[in-house]
């Protein structure tokens, strides 16, 4: 099934081309806490610079890349992000990507979802029913 | 008629002018906190300074001085100005900074003088003034920090509502306004003190930071809680009334309004009809309007149709409900409720003919079977005004609270057959007489013999009617107009077993002989009669449709609409002209516009505002006797309509100030 799942879809992980090309050009530079891993070319590009990849553990969203990886993905730095940045504080939170669309996304406290009460905003009226 | 000049222009002012009228006739506007046109004059706020000549070299309060011949007023000196500002300074000097969580904030006279004639900064850095908090009821919030001390209040309660429920204790700046014993306010006009404090010292309860003024709509309307037609503004928010302002209308509710009319607004949001009801095996379900008029037509009324209206219905709906019913081949209408039967050949015999604004010249009054102070309340403060200038007055019924003299002649209606000599002796002396006859008269059968007491107390003179009814629903008037009245009252209709009876918004009918008839309620609020009703059509309130409105002394006026009816409530109109569609007959009317015009092709009346005329008494032989205890109509001043049973406010209102329940709150 993963197999199966591999050849015919592309949006969880490297689709099969792009595995190949990572074989054989890659070099694996890091993983982060979620599991991506992050690679850049062995070879440099005309201009000199070298390419940087991201080959997602689970679904290719953009926004599961952590703040220091996107960094690292844009050119900062030479090395792995931990060699250049400043040890995390321990007030930091962990890295959540972008909740919208999944069923930990922000709900305001009159959504339905969430029962459906909230403060009483103008206009609000209580409608009779005969059982009352 | 004095001569003045104000600041170099000749005027002729009335006499018995005060400086400071004399200077608005010149087009100048005198700040001011405590003169007020409908009080008397205290001036202790000392702010509408002007310099006058002849008198001492100090500028004068104009409140408070006389205008005579020959006098110099300057209000554009630099005395003056100074003199404004040195006032204003010291009237800050105790006033807390708190506008921006104040909620006077926007309509504050105190904030606008300060902008306007104040000095733009402080000079003082002691300590203020803080006064501990009052409680004067559910409905006036107190913070008394902020009061300037002027009175206003106090006279008003004092003067217009004839209670002495508001004072002052101490002296200088320690002066405390306050209730007595820090007892609610009672009366029915107690928040009228509201609108007429200056400042944020007594704010509205219900309205505590709701809004600010300036993010309200104002809708002219006209109040329903009562017969009186009160000139009223709707400030709405959206699809919400939030307050009740009263409009200045000398002839019928000068500068006042009851707390009803002014609180019961917030029952629009409650209890609504917003969904149409149909009775299926003995229970009310949600259904659709579709099924609601296939199963109307279904049970084929033809020409067995009756309707009856409720007492805050404009006169539109009751023309539309009336074109339907006779289009049907029927002429079962009646909007007496309760039962009662009088004659409505005569109009004048049912009418308020002296007017409210003349009432306070009478010189004798004999009331009949009315409670005013819970019946029309603002009438109540036209008979005190007309006993301060010298009348007498007497009532038949049960002895109720009184805001001035007045002689009780005992509840039966007999009395009226062997008025005591007391009674005759006045009226024979009196110019000005007059007879106002209530609904607890008209019910325990007064009609006959008050109309007899017109040639025998010689009510009617030259230029002067003094024969007049208080009715306490505000669609009266109008449906008597209208003729949607039966001889035999409700009784008629009753008898005539119609197979469907549209109730429009009546929620006091006794539906127990109406058991076979298919009972439509068409109204906007669920009360008794939504519970009594097979089908329920959701329409809408007065705040919610343009409409007419005759008040108990004939005056047609007009209401606009504020806001939209919730859900799938319609303006009642619209429900009839569908309905009319439904039973397949023509009622002659597509629109809002076209009703009207046919309405007004009636009853021209209906067409002009102002006082309707409805001709002369008719001719009465001997005073018929009649028998009978008078029992007055409102048991419970706050809770007599659908709209204010379900308002939280008249509901606290009659629990704590009618029933002394304790639900006090501790004071902020």
């Amino acid at each position: 099934m993963n197999f199966l799942s591999k050849i015919f879809t592309w949006w969880n992980g490297a689709t099969i081309g792009t595995m190949l090309a990572a074989w054989r050009g890659f070099e694996h530079v890091g993983t982060d806490a979620q599991g991506n891993k992050y690679y850049r070319s062995k070879k440099k590009t005309g201009d000199g610079r070298e390419r940087r990849w991201v080959i997602y553990e689970g679904s290719n969203d953009a926004s599961r890349v952590p703040s220091e990886w996107h960094g690292w993905l844009h050119g900062l730095g030479e090395d792995v992000p931990e060699s250049f940045l400043p040890p995390a504080r321990i007030w930091e939170t962990d890295y959540t990507p972008n909740a919208t669309g999944t069923d930990t996304r922000y709900l305001p406290q009159g959504a339905l979802e969430k029962g459906g009460h909230r403060a009483r905003a103008t206009g609000d009226y209580e409608a009779w029913s005969p059982d009352a | 008629m004095p001569n003045v000049t104000v600041d170099g222009t000749e005027i002729e002012v009335p006499e018995g002018a005060t400086v400071l009228q004399a200077c608005e006739l010149a087009g100048k506007e005198i700040p001011r906190f405590c003169y007020h046109e409908r009080l008397s004059i205290a001036g202790n706020c000392r702010m509408c300074l002007v310099e006058v000549k002849p008198g001492p070299p100090k500028p004068q309060a104009s409140c408070a001085l006389p205008a005579t011949e020959g006098q110099e007023i300057r209000t554009d000196s630099e005395m003056v100005k100074k003199a404004r500002e040195g006032v204003m300074e010291f009237l800050l000097i105790n006033h807390p900074l708190d506008c921006p969580i104040c909620d006077q904030g926007g309509e504050c006279d105190l904030q606008d003088q300060a902008m306007a004639y104040g000095r733009g900064y402080t000079r003082y850095d002691e300590n203020k003034r803080a006064v501990t908090e009052k409680y004067m009821g559910p409905l006036i919030k107190t913070i008394m920090t902020r009061c300037i001390h002027c009175t206003r209040c106090v006279r008003f309660s004092e003067e217009v509502a004839g209670v002495d429920e508001i004072g002052a204790l101490y002296r200088g700046e320690n002066m405390q306004i306050t209730t007595y014993l820090e007892q609610a306010a009672e009366h029915e006009l107690s928040a009228n003190v509201i609108d007429l404090c200056p400042v944020g010292a007594l704010t509205s309860r219900p309205y505590a930071y709701e809004a600010r003024p300036w993010e309200l709509k104002k809708t002219l309307s006209i109040d329903v809680s009562d017969a009186m037609g009160s000139n009223i503004t709707l400030c709405s928010r959206g699809r919400e009334v939030l307050r009740v302002l009263p409009r200045i209308n000398d002839e019928v509710n000068e500068e006042w309004i009851t707390d009803k009319a002014r609180y019961q607004v917030d029952g629009l949001q409650r209890r609504r009809l917003d969904k149409v009801f149909l009775r299926k095996r003995g229970k009310l379900v949600e259904g659709s309007w579709d099924e609601a008029f296939k199963a109307i037509a279904k049970a084929k009324p033809g020409k067995s149709i009756a309707a009856i209206a409720g007492d805050m219905v404009d006169c539109e709906t009751m023309f539309a409900a009336k074109a339907l019913v006779k289009a049907s081949g029927s002429d079962l209408v009646e909007s007496r409720q309760t039962g009662m039967d009088y004659p409505t050949g005569n109009l004048a015999a049912v009418n308020f003919n002296t007017s409210f604004a003349e009432i306070e010249n009478a010189d004798a009054v004999l009331i009949v079977g009315s409670n005013l102070r819970t019946e029309a309340a603002l009438l109540n403060v036209r008979i005190r005004k007309a006993v301060k200038r010298g009348a007498k007055v007497f009532v038949v019924g049960p002895e109720w609270e009184t805001t001035y003299p007045a002689e009780f002649l005992g509840d039966d209606v007999s009395v009226l057959g062997k008025l005591p000599k007391a009674v005759t002796d006045a009226f024979k002396d009196a110019e000005r007489p007059a007879l106002i006859l209530g609904a607890g008269g008209l019910a325990a059968g007064a009609y006959d013999s008050a109309l007899g007491l017109v040639e025998t107390l010689g009510l009617v003179k030259d230029g002067w009617n003094g024969f007049n009814v208080v009715h306490t629903a505000a669609a009266r008037m109008g449906a008597l107009m209208l003729g949607f009245a039966q001889d035999g009252g409700i009784a008629d209709i009753a008898k005539a077993k119609p197979k469907l009876v549209l109730a429009l918004g009546a929620d006091e009918v006794d539906w127990e002989p109406f058991a076979d008839s298919l009972k439509v309620y068409i109204g906007h609020h669920g009360d008794k009669g939504a519970h009594a009703a097979d089908i329920i059509l959701p329409a809408a309130s007065y705040a919610e449709k343009p409409g007419s409105y005759v008040n108990t002394e004939g005056r047609v006026q007009f209401a606009d609409k504020a806001v939209f009816a919730p859900g799938d409530a319609r303006e009642d109109w619209t429900i009839l002209r569908a309905l009319a569609d439904a039973l397949k007959v023509k009622v002659g009317f597509d629109n809002f516009a076209q009703l009207r015009a046919a309405m007004t092709e009636e009853v021209p009346a209906l067409a002009v505002e102002g006082l309707a005329d409805y001709g002369s008494l008719p001719k009465t032989g001997k005073a018929a006797k009649a028998e009978g205890k008078i029992a007055y109509p409102i048991a419970d001043f706050y809770l007599t309509n659908p709209i204010a049973r379900a308002s939280t406010t008249m509901q606290r209102c009659s629990a704590e100030l009618i029933h002394g329940e304790d639900v006090r709150e501790a004071a902020e």
